[in-house]
Formats: structure tokens, C-alpha cells, sequence
């Protein structure tokens, strides 16, 4: 009876297991959904607050300068005694609140550098949707102080960034790439703040290898490679820092630039 | 000639001739597929497949008959209990081993192919996209070209020179996805001459297809590794269609059509 | 301006708790196993009383014991699995409040009165079983038997209507009315315009086609148990025979299964042609290769079954030799079916292929070739059926030769057909290769009603060439019953998966949006393991269920003497 039972199981088993091995070995493909970040009139402050942190640590790429305490000041830690952001952000700026300033500071970042930095940060509003900056505000916010964004400040502000943005000269929702989709080098390498980082032609910082002979280690297709996937190639010396150099530039920038980038570059022999 | 006999008992019994369908079917499959006109290798996912299929056929062949399943077990049983047939076991272990481990060496063995991925080469089409900021709705989208039958000569010659100009180098001289360039691609440059490709799709299909390129391919579609260009970003809507009313006048196909809503309810009917 | 009311109303769901999380598992895997489960039961127990009331009918016309046994044998199953259906569909409502509580509370909205009359018809639907299994020895004979099938009936018209109610709900859940958008107040919706979209009818039928062949199926695995369990050959004829009969109802009304999905297929392309897309080109389409594995195994299994059974009938032998030519047509059709039509391949072998489509095989993987191996599979089974019904017989009837004549002409014609439009359908534009499929589907319908109207009639007054020795069966044979209801059970959790897959990322389709981190569908292998999950649950529950079944009763089979004919010689002529 139990060598009857034992084969009843087997059987089951085995035929259960077949099917799911089959199904495991075709490709797994899983359906996609669409990102939107979508935030109505009754958004709660964690919700935001949520929805900042994944635009802080993703698609936003704050954390490549914030956070290492080189490029940029920290936000999250202590920056030399004041705190982290959420605690220092009202009184920086005399007559702006906590609010106010994050967001100017978002909307035209060259307006109050921190002494001891560089004035690189690219203009983020012209990156990141209305609702991206102010979630990311609530983010910052949030990181010692009280969250005092709300639903109201979305809206009311759309259109301020969108004029910027016409400003610019870009029009296209943010696909044109850096510095309104100009193709001279100099404006896309200033807007995509590559000087955070690297050295050229005597300017910028020396956290990254100096691309002032670039052209004469990488020819262009390994420049080019470099910027569309930097983890593809490590300078020498530079191991530590694998990783660090964005891989969003590739989608920031539109063709031309790249090429004009990577031309540009790969004259400096 | 004196073999007959033996021959003839070895095709009679189930076991053996279980084993000479079994080679036949490979043989066939990795072997004569090949050889017929217009084909080509069999990828081994289909021979394995194939064979599995066969190899449950031939199990039940041998199994559906009490006599038969006892003739076919005889060889097996003698092999693994027979005293005059030690070598002979000796050998199938050490086979069963061997293969066992090829097997298992083949599955994590190392090697520079890429390995085999899935595309979808007709993923499902969005509702609506933007071209050039503007929305298009595609469901139910003919092609409006179509709509001016007197000038369909002159649209015809804009599209050609539009092929000539932007797609002949990939797609080739003959639509048939075999340009200058074509070789260089993973995947390939589609055959608009195979029924597969534009003749099973609607044309707003392929106005997305064209318009969105590579780049613009739903997840299913993935690796992004098309080298189709995003067209929209070159060419004009009309130029789209004129170029699509060319790869269709000039393959044949007539595109796929919408489904009337009338004819569906006769034919709701009839399936139910 | 819609865009942004769409965007308060989905805040305003966000901003209340929607989701809940389930420890270990995650409440994806939560929903999906009570969902499921429940399913499968509901299933069991909508099919059983369906053919426990056809058996019951048949005792009662045929004057045959046998069938009203085996009637209450099944009803005797299905007390248990009521209150294991009733349980789990507890455990889904619990399940979908706490942790599904945004669509959840969207459908209540919209739905909310049908579900109370779901809860009432529930109520009466469990009255009746009691009524119709106690009263089962009580209402016997004559007239208060005829009373007692009433009930049987009965049972089934609640059940349908309680299956009828939830449909309604999962389907508005793919396909709502078109008129019905994101900003639809759920409250001012009518509850009928939501209840009669577009797939609920086409779901209605499918799934009960689809319960029968299920009952069907694990009665079958059922009997086999028993049938390997057993001490006497007594009790090994009558499980065989309930296993015979139990997988005969689950692979005729598998026949007709095919005809009530592609219904349903159609209107999901009618109603929205990307989420048709989606589900058989788009990243489900590897599913349907899936599902194509399964059925061959389905047709190749049954096929099996009827043919080891030949050996338990005097006569079969003059069949036998043309089984094998029956395998052929079989394997290659499963060949045809299971060849996909984009095929994994390494970049050398996409090259010599020219792209992912074979250039000779890829002929087969189209719609085309598919129906045709389908229909032809189909047209195949049911010649096995007939051979295996006539194996013990010799028919008398002055026009035997000819009538004989006459099916095999229409057998050719139907195959011929099938084959035509299969041709054809490759030299057609697709909207009217669609419509050949028809044509195929018509001709085999056709062909298997007339010649099982010809072959009862010539049946008639037939001469017997011994009796059926049911018990005479290998074990293979039952463990291919078993195989059968794994394969049935599994596939059901696939198409299940398939259905509420295409959704992909929404609730109710582009009404409500799933705000969830399970939002995206996930892949066929983390599917396959979830429906193995569900299918090992139901199994061993249902193991469970048999088992206590015995408990209460030792069995149902009788003493040879108290059966007519001693369990053989009359041929299950359903």
C-alpha cells in the first residue's frame, strides 16, 4: 500500500516539477509598468517624502556629489556641525524659508553655493518633473526638519519651471539633453558638471582622472563607451572609485551632443 | 545475406524498434530539415523539443499493449540482471555516467556565445503614441494616404525615393532584410518579403514600428539591441506612409485590417 | 482636465491604506494561493454535481444501479470539498480586505448587492446538497426519486448562478464597459451594465465546460486510487469502470473547451486589441507554448488510457494494429502544435536562421498550421473513443458495411477540410485566415455528431463479442489518470494566471490602476512555481478530502450479486 502511495506522490510530484522546469527554462520576461509619479490634491507628506527618496537615490543622481563630502555638501549627514539638511536648511538664507531656499537652490543652484565648493550643480528643475522637485524638497526636508510641503505647491509651481525650461530654449520636456541641447562641448560639459570630478584643461577637481590628454590614452570610441557605460573601463589608479561616475549620461544627452563630447574629448591628445 | 533473419527479429521487437525511431526522428531533425529547400539548422531548444515529444510517442507505442511492453522491457531487464552480460552493464554504467557528467559539464561550461535570449518580434502596440509631440491614436488607424486613391502614384514614388535614401542600406535592394550593413546586425534587419513581417501587421503597426525604431520597443521587445533608428526624428509623418504604402505595394502583402464590428458578431456566433 | 482628476482620485486611493503585506510570503503570493485554491475547489464542486446528476438520470432511464451509486459516491465527495470551497473563499474575502483593499473596496462599490445575493444563492446551493446527499437513500424509488433529481438539478442552477455572480466581478475586473473611465464614481455605476461586459459570457461558458472536464478529471484520479487500493477484484471492476467513466466525461467536454476559448479570445481582441496582443504575441505569448505542451500531454495521456483499456475488451484486437497510425497523426500534430513560432536561439543559429523565425519550421508556428494540428488531434481522439467503443462489438444491422463506409468518408471529408483551410490559410489576408478557423472547427463538429448519431444507430441490437473485464487493468494505466488530473488541475492555474495576467498593471482595466509594488506581472517561471504551490495545496487537500470520504463510508461498490451483469457486459454508451 505505501509503495502505491509512494508512487501516486512520486508521480504528482514529478509531473508538477516537469512543468515548472519547463516554464523556468524558456526567457523570463516580466510585463512593465510605467513610472509616473503621480501626486494629487490629498498627497500626504510620507508619501512625498517616499516618493523624494527614490528620486534622491535614482533618477535624479543627487547622491553622485551629495554624500561624499568632497563634490558637494552632505544632505543626509552632518555638514560641519549644522547638521543634515532638513536642520540647517531655514537658516541659511536670511527672509527664506526652509522651503523656499531648497527649492531655489533646486530651481538655480549657482545662487547660493556653499563656500568651499564649486558652483557645478545642474539646474534640476529642468531634469526632474514639478513633482519630482517638490517630492524631493519633502525628502530633504524631512531629514531633521518638518515637511511642510503639500499638494498646493505642486501645481502652482508647474508653470514657473515651465516657462524656465522655454527659457532655456529646450521645449522638448527635458529629451533635448543638456543646456537646452546645445552641441558645444564647453555648455554640455558645464551643464552635465563633469568638472565635479575631472580635470580639464586646468579647471575642476581631481577626484577622477584628468582629461586633459585624454585623447591621447582613449581614442573616441573608448571615450564614447566610457560615458555611455562607465563601468566598462576603470583609469588606473582609479579602482576605488569604480562606480562613482554616473551612468545617466548617456540618457541625458541627446546624439549630437555625445558625438560633440566625444570629439571634443578625444582632440585633447 | 545470411544477417536476414536476425535483422528481421531485431525490427520486429519493440525495444529495437523503439531505438530506430528515436535515431530516425534525430536524423531527420538535425539532419534533413536542413537539406530541404529554403531551410536552415535547427536551434537545439526545437530538437530538444522534438525529441521529447518523439520519445513520449515512443514510450507509449511501447507501453499500450501488455505483450508489446513486456517484449520491450526483456533487453532492458536482461542487461541489468544477466550473468553472460556483465561487460555489457559494466559499459551502459560507465556510458550513463559519462553522458551524466558531459551533460552537466555542456550546462556550466563557459563559452563566448551570447546566451540565447527571447525577442518578441511583434510586441503589443501602444493605444496612442507621440510623434513629434503630437498624439496619434493607432487603434483603428489606417494609413490616410490610402484615403486619396488618385494620387497613390505619386505617394508610391515618394516612398521609394524615401526607401532608397534611408532604408536600402539595411533592408536591402530586395526588401528582403539583406542591405550592405545587414550582416553587422543582432538582430537582423526585418525581411519585409517574409510573410512574418509586415504582412501578418496592421500599418499603424508599422507607422509605430518605423516612427519609434530600436529605441522606443516595449519591454518584450527587449534587448534594445534593434538598430532600427527613431525615425520620427528624420522623416515626416507623410513620409512614413508613403515609405510604408512602398513596402507594401512593392512585397505584395496587403497589410492586416481592422476588424469590422459587424463581422465580429457573426462570427462571435458561430464560435460560441 | 481628466488627466487631473485622475490624479486626485488615484491620491485619494493611495492616501488610505490600499495595500497590505503579508509576512514571508508577500501578499502578492497571498492573494494569488487563496485566489487560486478556492478556484480549484469551486471548480471540483461546480463539476462533480454535474455529471453526479447526468449519472443519477441515466440510473434512473437505464434502470442501472451502477450510475446511481456512482452518483452518490460523487456527491459524497463533494459534502467535504463544499465546506473546503466555503473555507477558502473565506480565507480570499479576508485575504483581499486586508490586504487588497484598494480594488477590493472599489469592487464593493460597484458590485456591492451581488454580492449579497452571492451569499444568499451560497446559502441555498449548501441546503440543497444536504438535502439532495441525506435524502439520497430516503427518496429512492418512484416517484419521490424523481423529486430527489429535481434537487440534483437544482444544485446545479445555484451553483451556476453563484459562478455566474463571480464571474462577473473578475471579468469586469479585464474587460469594463467602455463608457466606465477613472473618473466613474463606483457608486453610480448600474449594476447590470457592469455585470453583462464583454467577457463575462464567453467566461461563463468556458468555465463551465471547463468545471466539467475537471470534475471529470479528478474523480477520475479519484477512482484510480482506489482502483490501485484495492483488496478485491469486486472493488478493482468498479473503480476501473469509474475511472473509464470519470476521464470519458473529462476528454469529451476538453473536445469542445478549445471552441469556447477562442470565443472568449475574440472578444478580448474586440474589446481591446493591445491587451489581445499582449496576451498572444507580447511578453505572455511563451505561455501558450506552455499551454500547447500541456495539451499535447492532455491528448496524448487520454489517448493512452483508451488504448491500454483495449486490452480489457474481447475484440479489441482487430483495432489494434491501427492505434500506432493514430499515435503518428498524434505526436506529429503535438510536433506542429508545440513549434514556436519565435524560437529560442544562440546568435550562430539565429544567423544561419536568418532572425528568430525559422525559415521552414516557421511555417508550422503560425495560427495556421496550429488549428489545423489541433483539429486534427482532436478529429484523432474521437476516432480512438469510437474504436474503443465498437472494440467488443459486432454490429448486425443490414447497412453495417456501408454505414462503416459513410464515417470513414466523413471522417476524410472533415480531416480534408481542416487540411484545406489550413493550406489556404497561409496564401490569405489574417482577417480571413480568422474565419477559416472556423470553417475547421464546424467540420469537425460536424463530423463527430454524425458519426456518433450513425455509430448509435448502428450499434443498435449489436452482437456482443464478450463482456468488458473491467479490473483488468495495468497500473500504468491509473497512474496515467493521474498525470491526467496534474496536467488538468495545472493548466487551469496557467489560464488563470494568462487571464488575470493581461491586466498587467491595472485592477480594472484602465479604470483602476494597481498602485501595489506587485504591480508588474511577473515572469512565467515564478508563475510556474506559484501554480505548482496552488496545485500541490488543492491536491493534498483533496487527498485529504477522499480520505475522510472513506472514512465516513467504507465504499459505495457493492457485492457482485447485487449487481447486474456482474460489473461487465454492458457497454458506458453515453
Amino acid at each position: 500500500m505505501w509503495a502505491t502511495n509512494l508512487k501516486v506522490v512520486g508521480i504528482v510530484l514529478g509531473t508538477l516539477a516537469l512543468y515548472t522546469l519547463i516554464a523556468n527554462k524558456i526567457p523570463q520576461v516580466q510585463s512593465e509598468v510605467p513610472q509616473t509619479l503621480t501626486l494629487g490634491a490629498n498627497v500626504t507628506p510620507e508619501q512625498l517624502v517616499a516618493a523624494g527618496e527614490k528620486v534622491f537615490n535614482g533618477i535624479g543622481g543627487c547622491t553622485t556629489c551629495h554624500g561624499l563630502g568632497t563634490r558637494a555638501p552632505n544632505l543626509l549627514t552632518d555638514e560641519k556641525g549644522t547638521g543634515p539638511i532638513g536642520a540647517r536648511c531655514g537658516k541659511r538664507e536670511a527672509g527664506k524659508s526652509c522651503k523656499q531656499y531648497l527649492y531655489e537652490s533646486l530651481d538655480n543652484p549657482t545662487a547660493y553655493v556653499v563656500t568651499g565648493y564649486q558652483p557645478i550643480m545642474p539646474v534640476m528643475t529642468k531634469q526632474l518633473s514639478p513633482a519630482q522637485v517638490w517630492s524631493v524638497i519633502a525628502f530633504l526636508e524631512s531629514q531633521g526638519g518638518t515637511v511642510d510641503v503639500t499638494a498646493s505647491d505642486i501645481p502652482a509651481t508647474s508653470s514657473t519651471s515651465t516657462t524656465s525650461t522655454t527659457a532655456g530654449g529646450g521645449g522638448g520636456g527635458g529629451s533635448g539633453g543638456f543646456a537646452g541641447g546645445s552641441a558645444d562641448p564647453k555648455a554640455i560639459i558645464q551643464a552635465a558638471g563633469c568638472l565635479a570630478c575631472h580635470k580639464l584643461d586646468g579647471q575642476g577637481q581631481v577626484i577622477a582622472p584628468d582629461l586633459t590628454h585624454v585623447g591621447s590614452r582613449r581614442d573616441a570610441e573608448s571615450i564614447r563607451k566610457k560615458i555611455l557605460d562607465p563601468a566598462s573601463s576603470i583609469a588606473k589608479g582609479y579602482e576605488k572609485l569604480a562606480g562613482i561616475m554616473p551612468k545617466t549620461f548617456g540618457t541625458m544627452m541627446n546624439a549630437a551632443q555625445l558625438e560633440a563630447l566625444v570629439q571634443y574629448l578625444g582632440a585633447h591628445k | 545475406m545470411t544477417a536476414t533473419p536476425a535483422v528481421r527479429r531485431y525490427a520486429a521487437h519493440p525495444f529495437w524498434q523503439a531505438v530506430a525511431i528515436m535515431v530516425g526522428a534525430y536524423v531527420v531533425v538535425v539532419w534533413v530539415v536542413p537539406l530541404l529547400p529554403g531551410s536552415a539548422i535547427v536551434p537545439k531548444s526545437v530538437v530538444l523539443q522534438y525529441m521529447v515529444t518523439v520519445l513520449v510517442g515512443v514510450l507509449i507505442y511501447v507501453s499500450d499493449n501488455e505483450e508489446r511492453w513486456a517484449r520491450f522491457k526483456e533487453p532492458i531487464v536482461a542487461v541489468l540482471v544477466e550473468p553472460r552480460l556483465r561487460v555489457a552493464r559494466a559499459a551502459l554504467l560507465v556510458v550513463v555516467t559519462a553522458l551524466v557528467g558531459l551533460i552537466a559539464y555542456g550546462q556550466v561550461a563557459t563559452t563566448v556565445a551570447a546566451p540565447p535570449n527571447l525577442r518578441s518580434i511583434h510586441p503589443a502596440p501602444p493605444a496612442e503614441i507621440t510623434f513629434r509631440g503630437r498624439s496619434i491614436t493607432l487603434t483603428g488607424l489606417e494609413n490616410p494616404l490610402r484615403a486619396h486613391p488618385d494620387s497613390l502614384a505619386v505617394y508610391l514614388a515618394e516612398g521609394k525615393s524615401v526607401y532608397y535614401r534611408n532604408c536600402l542600406p539595411c533592408h536591402g535592394d530586395h526588401l528582403d532584410g539583406q542591405g550592405h550593413f545587414a550582416s553587422g546586425f543582432n538582430p537582423l534587419p526585418a525581411n519585409f518579403q517574409d510573410n512574418g513581417t509586415i504582412a501578418q501587421l496592421t500599418e499603424s503597426f508599422v507607422f509605430w514600428r518605423v516612427a519609434k525604431g530600436g529605441p522606443g520597443l516595449p519591454r518584450e521587445g527587449t534587448p534594445w539591441n534593434s538598430a532600427m533608428p527613431k525615425w520620427e526624428d528624420f522623416l515626416t509623418e507623410r513620409e512614413i506612409w508613403a515609405v510604408i504604402l512602398f513596402l507594401y505595394d512593392q512585397t505584395g502583402w496587403t497589410p492586416r485590417t481592422w476588424e469590422k464590428t459587424g463581422e465580429v458578431g457573426r462570427g462571435k456566433g458561430e464560435g460560441s | 482636465m481628466t488627466a487631473d482628476v485622475l490624479v486626485l482620485l488615484q491620491a485619494a486611493a493611495d492616501s488610505s491604506h490600499a495595500y497590505g503585506e503579508f509576512p514571508l510570503i508577500g501578499a502578492r503570493a497571498a492573494v494569488w494561493i487563496a485566489a487560486e485554491v478556492h478556484l480549484m475547489f469551486a471548480a471540483f464542486v461546480l463539476g462533480v454535481p454535474m455529471f453526479a446528476v447526468v449519472a443519477e438520470a441515466i440510473g434512473i432511464f437505464g434502470k442501472d444501479q451502477r450510475y446511481d451509486r456512482l452518483a452518490k459516491e460523487f456527491t459524497r465527495l463533494l459534502l467535504v470539498a463544499y465546506s473546503a470551497t466555503a473555507i477558502w473563499g473565506a480565507v480570499l474575502v479576508f485575504i483581499l480586505a486586508t490586504l487588497w483593499a484598494k480594488p477590493w473596496s472599489y469592487l464593493t462599490a460597484v458590485f456591492g448587492p451581488s454580492m449579497w445575493a452571492y451569499a444568499a444563492l451560497f446559502f441555498c446551493e449548501s441546503f440543497t446538497l444536504y438535502l439532495y446527499y441525506y435524502g439520497w437513500d430516503r427518496w429512492k424509488y418512484g416517484r419521490p426519486k424523481w423529486g430527489h433529481w429535481t434537487l440534483g438539478l437544482l444544485l446545479n442552477l445555484w451553483g451556476t448562478i453563484v459562478m455566474f455572480i463571480a464571474n462577473s466581478w473578475l471579468t469586469y475586473m479585464m474587460t469594463p464597459p467602455r463608457d466606465i473611465t477613472p473618473t466613474t464614481d463606483p457608486a453610480t455605476i448600474k449594476l447590470w451594465h457592469a455585470i453583462a461586459n464583454a467577457t463575462w459570457m464567453p467566461i461563463n461558458v468556458h468555465r463551465l465546460i471547463a468545471n466539467v472536464v475537471f470534475g471529470g478529471a479528478i474523480v477520475a484520479a479519484y477512482a484510480s486510487y482506489r482502483f490501485l487500493a484495492a483488496q478485491t477484484d469486486e472493488e478493482r471492476a468498479h473503480y476501473d469502470w469509474m475511472g473509464y467513466v470519470g476521464n470519458f466525461i473529462a476528454i469529451s467536454a476538453l473536445i469542445v473547451l478549445p471552441f469556447a476559448g477562442y470565443w472568449l479570445g475574440r472578444e478580448i481582441y474586440q474589446y481591446d486589441q493591445s491587451m489581445g496582443i499582449t496576451m498572444m504575441g507580447g511578453f505572455m505569448s511563451w505561455l501558450w507554448v506552455i499551454q500547447a505542451f500541456l495539451i499535447a500531454v492532455l491528448f496524448l495521456t487520454g489517448n493512452y488510457y483508451l488504448w491500454i483499456g483495449m486490452g480489457r475488451i474481447p475484440g479489441a484486437e482487430r483495432f489494434r494494429p491501427y492505434t500506432k497510425y493514430l499515435l503518428i497523426v498524434l505526436v506529429l500534430g503535438a510536433i506542429v502544435w508545440g513549434t514556436p513560432h519565435t524560437m529560442i536561439a544562440d546568435s550562430k543559429e539565429l544567423a544561419a536562421m536568418g532572425g528568430s523565425h525559422h525559415p521552414f519550421l516557421g511555417a508550422l508556428g503560425v495560427m495556421s498550421a496550429k488549428n489545423t494540428a489541433v483539429n486534427l488531434m482532436i478529429l484523432t481522439t474521437f476516432l480512438s473513443f469510437l474504436l474503443y467503443r465498437r472494440a467488443n462489438t459486432r454490429p448486425v444491422v443490414p447497412w453495417a458495411k456501408g454505414g462503416t463506409m459513410i464515417q470513414a468518408a466523413m471522417f476524410a471529408l472533415a480531416a480534408g477540410v481542416v487540411l484545406f483551410y489550413g493550406i489556404r490559410g497561409y496564401f490569405v489576408e489574417a482577417i480571413v485566415r480568422i474565419g477559416f478557423s472556423v470553417y475547421q472547427v464546424l467540420a469537425v463538429l460536424g463530423c463527430i455528431l454524425f458519426v456518433t448519431v450513425i455509430d448509435v444507430l448502428m450499434g443498435r441490437g449489436a452482437q456482443s463479442l464478450g463482456a468488458i473485464q473491467w479490473g483488468k487493468m495495468p497500473p500504468r494505466s491509473q497512474y496515467a489518470l493521474f498525470v491526467l488530473a496534474v496536467t488538468f488541475t495545472w493548466l487551469m492555474g496557467l489560464m488563470g494566471f494568462a487571464r488575470s495576467g493581461i491586466r498587467q498593471y491595472w485592477h480594472v482595466w484602465q479604470v483602476v490602476q494597481d498602485t501595489s509594488k506587485y504591480a508588474a506581472t511577473p515572469a512565467l517561471g515564478y508563475a510556474s512555481k506559484m501554480i505548482s504551490l496552488c496545485v500541490l495545496i488543492f491536491l493534498t487537500l483533496v487527498a485529504f478530502v477522499f480520505w475522510l470520504g472513506g472514512l465516513a463510508e467504507k465504499s459505495t461498490f457493492v457485492a457482485p450479486g447485487d449487481r447486474e451483469g456482474g460489473g461487465g457486459g454492458r457497454h458506458v454508451g453515453h
